[in-house]
């Protein structure tokens, strides 16, 4: 077939792309100069078609294959173009870089792994205005946010002495480790709670108080730990594409991008039929893309909700009775241990056997502001069709007891039978295809601790100190002298985290900041949290030190992490700066066994060691999931996709094979048999009571309580699309697309006398923040929406002018830890105060301008 | 830079510019957009993707996703339109540029400015009627969409659709997708395309060079 000329740019010839300047195109760029619109009058110049002139093009520019590095729940491939030391733009994935790749590859099993906005971004926060640059030391009261530069030598010095004093003086636990994902994740420079470096490095200096809930999805933890026995419940993202209805509970792939290509896999399904429903206080972006059917629901009352659909199925008889037989535990009568026979089972709960309340639809609609016609055709419809993703998302388990919800979640996963096929959900926390995660020596000293807390209680811990009991801090349980003992923390340490603008009730955490002796602040950028500390330490991007990447969350590639560009100023890795401090603290070579002294100065030959080492051992090695590409041709891609013969699915195998769960029963615990048998819960990390199988709890506050004569909204604060958490919010490009602003619904905001645009304060108990509002139909009436993660900018009365939802949390965690952010009512008044939408004097953003009613 | 600008080179261009009347090129094949207003998520990642790509400040914007509303709670509906310049067949612009900085491909119908002849008088900004050209204060001139014509030459496609995370936007030869005989994920199987979308501009103005898959919502006449 000849190809006519018009197609030739659409060519999707493997060539025609790599080829950076072939014959046709000397050609073309010289037939450009003619192609004016005028009438050519001759002697006409090439025109210049770009924005700005001279543009250098895409192939005239070195390209380097790399990855985005932040704490979102994806990991998508970036692209540098760069001329000498300065990344000039970025794209990302077009299907060219990988194995038999070529551009425009994009298939099913192989997908692009696209950047979203933020990835696109990323050259504006390389280069920002608040990159830090140099090690920098407090000069004023902490807080005051002045600092003055000093060398690397001072700061370290500064930083190893008072660890050896704040360890001699108050002990092992006076340091606490509030490391998180931020901005650092790979398998070599790792900032986590657990498999982090700083972990490791406080770990073995001997000093570290641990945080151990994990503020996005700790309620889902606890569930899928308790009701599967593991956190890896999920499906890889292709497995959506199978399903025939998913049921989006709570849960904004459009916003949150979960996985390298859900929301894509997601669009595949709608196209194969499959209907899409959405449980959430809000119409979002997801619930348009798919057509969803929206159910409105109050905050925190989804468990009440799941458990009327738990009575529909039962009553009508549409549960999986063989499924439950074979792999259930406690869901009925016939399914408890033989231990346990007279307790009360989930049916027994569900009827109202023992508390004479049956959870029918009548019963949680009043709870839950759900119409009972509507729980009932949603709970027929999910057991009706086959197979079912039943997604419950991690929002609504950030409440007051969130386990109750998402292990409520998992008994109607069950009960249906959506459990290990294909098209379905046992889902959850979600984590799916396992990755080889870790390159740095992970050894004996790896997250050693010498007490461990819930993590929004720091503040309360120090500021109540001695008089604090153990259940009020959620102290996990020790097997020595130490378990019982309140830490006196007297040190923080932040790496790559920006807790003290994330956690709970900040204007607690303000309190307490000011007793401790040593904040240490290990980031990219100056964050937030970074004006609290004593000490900045300037970390090196991911773009300035070598490293390989993961999928955070669900797809199964790896990206090569190269060093694009050299260190900004006097940047350094986070894992220079710890081995130099262990040299310091006289632990050197067994915390970075590869390096020597020098390290500090030249990381690129023990980096290369460690992940060369980590790739042809573990990765090759995997005995899952080999790879058999080497790590030279590795690096030269610079991407590995797996190709999976079918999707990865959790408890395939446990279904199919009748292999045991690795819960104690080996079955689906619907009956906790862990939970059931504890009996002083205060020596439990829990500290409270959390019943053995899932119950409808009402929360300390929501919009059923008596508190809201005062305090008549319930705000809930999601995840943004324009940031990761805080990362990126002094990105003007993404503040300009969309704006930190309340959302009301329409007739609430008509009532409070306020428009979109106009300045609203949202106050409660707690704090004060000023946002302006966005009135819309898309809201439930009494909810507020607030996302997270705005820099926090005080006024001089303590007034938040940035909108940031955490000065109207409370730091009072669920039993199981989950952060309870979205338990929170508040009030809200059209106010004369001044909002401040970023630290620079960026004009606001343009976002509602291009947003119009019909 | 564009501040540095060649004053000379201007002048000859307004003097040439006054000697022309304009007759719209027509091009050998007219390259175009689609955009699914249903599927597309309205995640931006396209205009952070030409902004990185074309050095923008915060302010101008080529590519301008735009949300769409409407109904009562709890019946309510919402789609996106994105556009950035549709590469009219006749463009508005053009004509009122002084300086003819605006010109037409022949090869494939796109229309751009010469960045170094623009004086950032704004006619064009006005004379669209879709609000592509945008005003870059920094530089002092007017800047717009090129469809990429750099990745076009080298046989790729723009940046936008090669950021697109659902795969909702694509281009084409425009005959070819309005026909809907292009191969594009933009288009499902059973989507309908339409040249105009509700509070979308009249296309007989500039016949603009893009179609949509609208929303039940969104569909006019
Ligand atoms: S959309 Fe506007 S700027 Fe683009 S070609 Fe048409 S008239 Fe000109
Ligand atoms: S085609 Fe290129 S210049 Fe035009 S909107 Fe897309 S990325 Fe921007
Ligand atoms: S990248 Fe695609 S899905 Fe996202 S806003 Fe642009 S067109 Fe829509």
């Amino acid at each position: 077939m000849t190809r006519r000329a018009s197609t030739e740019p659409f060519d999707t010839n493997p060539l025609s792309g790599a080829l950076p300047l072939s014959r046709r195109r000397l050609l073309e760029l010289a037939a450009a100069g003619s192609a004016a619109g005028l009438l050519p009058l001759g002697g006409t110049n090439e025109a210049k078609a770009f924005a700005y002139e001279p543009y250098p093009k895409d192939d005239e520019l070195e390209t380097v294959v790399t990855s985005c590095a932040h704490n979102c729940g994806s990991r998508h491939m970036l692209v540098a173009h760069k001329k000498g030391d300065v990344i000039v733009r970025l794209s990302t994935d077009d299907g060219r870089y990988q194995k038999d790749g070529f551009f425009g590859k994009d298939t099913e099993e192989e997908p692009q792994v696209r950047a979203c906005l933020r990835g696109r971004s990323y050259r504006a926060r390389l280069y920002s205005a608040e990159r830090l640059l140099y090690p920098m030391m407090r000069v004023g009261p902490r807080g005051e946010g002045k600092f003055k530069r000093v060398s690397w030598d001072e700061a370290l010095t500064f930083v190893a002495n008072k660890m050896v004093e704040l360890k001699t003086k108050y002990g092992p636990q006076a340091i606490l480790d509030q490391s998180y994902a931020g901005a650092s994740y790979g398998v070599l420079h790792k900032s986590d709670q657990i498999e982090g470096l700083l972990a490791r490095f406080l770990g073995m200096f001997g000093c570290r108080t641990s945080s151990w809930s994990v503020p996005s999805y700790q309620a889902t933890t606890f569930s899928s730990r308790m009701t599967f026995g593991t956190i890896e419940d999920g499906n890889e993202d292709d497995a959506f594409a199978h399903s025939k209805l998913i049921i989006m509970w709570g849960w904004n792939p459009a916003y949150t991008f979960h996985g390298g290509n859900t929301f894509y896999y997601m669009r595949m399904a709608k196209q194969r039929g499959c209907k899409f429903v959405l449980v959430d206080p809000q119409y979002t972006d997801s619930a348009a893309a798919y057509d969803a059917w929206w159910i409105p629901i109050k905050p925190n009352t989804d468990a009440a909700m799941m458990a009327a659909m738990a009575h529909v199925i039962f009553s009508e008889n549409l549960h999986n009775q063989d499924f439950i037989n074979r792999f259930v535990l406690g869901m009925d009568q016939g399914t408890m241990p033989d231990w346990a026979k007279g307790k009360e089972n989930f049916k027994d709960y569900i009827l109202g056997t023992y508390d004479k309340t049956p959870k029918t639809p009548e019963w949680a609609e009043p709870i839950c502001g759900v119409k009972a016609d509507d729980i009932r055709k949603l709970a027929r419809m999910y057991a009706g069709t086959k197979p079912a993703a039943l997604k419950a998302s991690w929002a609504p388990g950030r409440n007051a007891y969130g386990e109750q919800y998402n292990r409520m979640a998992a008994a109607l996963q069950s009960m249906t039978g959506n459990i290990g096929v294909l098209g379905g959900c046992a889902e959850g926390v979600g984590k799916a295809f396992h990755s080889e995660a870790v390159a740095y020596p992970y050894d004996q000293y790896a997250n050693v601790w010498y007490a461990s807390i819930k993590s929004d209680r720091w503040a309360h811990c120090v500021l109540n100190y001695p008089n604090v009991k153990r259940e009020e801090v959620g102290l996990w349980p020790r097997q020595d002298n130490l378990d019982g003992v309140i830490p006196n923390i007297k040190g923080i340490f932040w790496q790559g985290s920006d807790w003290f603008n994330q956690l709970t009730n900040i204007n607690k955490e303000i309190e307490a900041i000011k007793k401790l002796e040593l904040v240490v602040c290990m980031d990219s950028t100056i964050t937030p949290s970074g004006i609290w500390a004593d000490v900045l330490l300037p970390i090196a991007t991911h773009f300035e030190r070598h490293d390989v990447a993961l999928p955070w969350y669900k797809g199964h590639y790896y990206i090569h992490r190269p060093k694009v560009i050299q260190p900004l100023g006097e940047s350094k890795s986070d894992f220079q700066v710890f081995t130099e401090l262990a040299y310091r603290l006289g632990f050197g070579p067994a915390f970075n066994p590869k390096a020597n002294r020098d390290y500090f100065h030249i990381d690129d030959n023990v980096d290369e060691a460690y992940l060369r080492e980590w790739w042809e051992g573990r990765v090759m090695g995997n005995a899952a999931h080999p790879v058999t590409m080497g790590w030279e041709e590795f690096k030269k891609r610079g991407i590995y996709k797996f190709h999976l013969h079918e999707p990865h699915v959790a408890f395939k195998d446990q279904i199919e094979k009748g292999i045991p769960f690795q819960t104690a029963s080996g079955r689906i615990e619907i009956f906790s048999t862990q939970l059931a048998q504890i009996t002083d819960w205060t020596k439990t990390q829990y500290g409270y009571e959390i019943p053995y199988i899932p119950k409808w709890i009402e929360p300390w506050e929501s919009l059923n309580s008596p508190k809201t004569a005062q305090f008549p909204f319930h705000l809930i604060s999601p995840h943004p699309r324009w940031r990761t958490h805080s990362i990126f919010n002094n990105i003007p490009w993404l503040r300009e697309t969309f704006e930190q602003e309340v959302t009301l619904n329409a007739a609430d905001a008509a009532k409070l006398g306020v428009k979109t645009g106009d300045v609203v304060e949202l106050y409660n108990d707690r704090g004060r923040v000023v946002v302006p509002v966005y009135a819309t139909e898309r809201c439930m009436p009494g909810v507020a929406v607030l996302h997270e993660g705005a820099w926090m900018d005080l006024d001089k009365n303590g007034v938040d002018r940035a909108g940031n939802p955490d000065f109207l949390t409370l730091d009072e965690p669920s039993p199981a830890g989950a952060f309870a952010y979205n338990t929170v009512l508040c009030a809200i008044r059209k106010t004369t105060l001044e909002h401040k939408p970023g630290w620079d004097q960026l004009a606001t953003s343009r976002s509602h301008v291009f947003r119009r009613d019909l | 830079m564009a501040n540095e600008k060649d004053k000379a080179a201007i002048k000859e261009a307004v003097k040439r510019k006054k000697r022309e009347h304009y007759v719209p090129v027509v091009p050998d094949t007219q390259l175009g957009f689609i955009h699914n207003n249903v599927d597309c998520i309205g995640c931006r990642a396209c205009e952070i993707a030409c902004k990185d790509k074309n050095g923008l400040p915060p302010g101008p914007r080529f590519r301008r996703v735009q949300y769409v509303e409407g109904g009562t709670y709890p019946e309510v509906f919402a789609y996106k339109i994105n556009m950035s310049c549709n590469h009219c067949a006749e463009p508005a612009c053009l004509p009122t540029c002084p300086t003819g900085a605006i010109f037409k491909r022949k090869k494939d119908g796109i229309v751009d400015i010469d960045s170094t002849l623009c004086i950032g008088c704004r006619r064009c900004e006005a004379a669209c009627p879709f609000g592509a050209p945008q005003y870059n204060a920094e530089t002092n001139t007017v800047v717009k969409c090129n469809m990429c014509v750099d990745e076009i030459d080298a046989g790729r496609k723009p940046y936008c659709v090669m950021a697109c995370m659902m795969r909702v936007l694509d281009i084409g030869p425009i005959d070819q997708l309005r026909a809907g005989t292009y191969e594009t994920k933009a288009r499902g199987a059973n989507d309908e395309v339409v040249r105009q979308v509700r509070n979308m501009a009249d296309p007989e103005l500039t016949n603009p060079s893009i179609v949509f898959v609208p929303h039940s919502k969104g569909k006019v006449g």
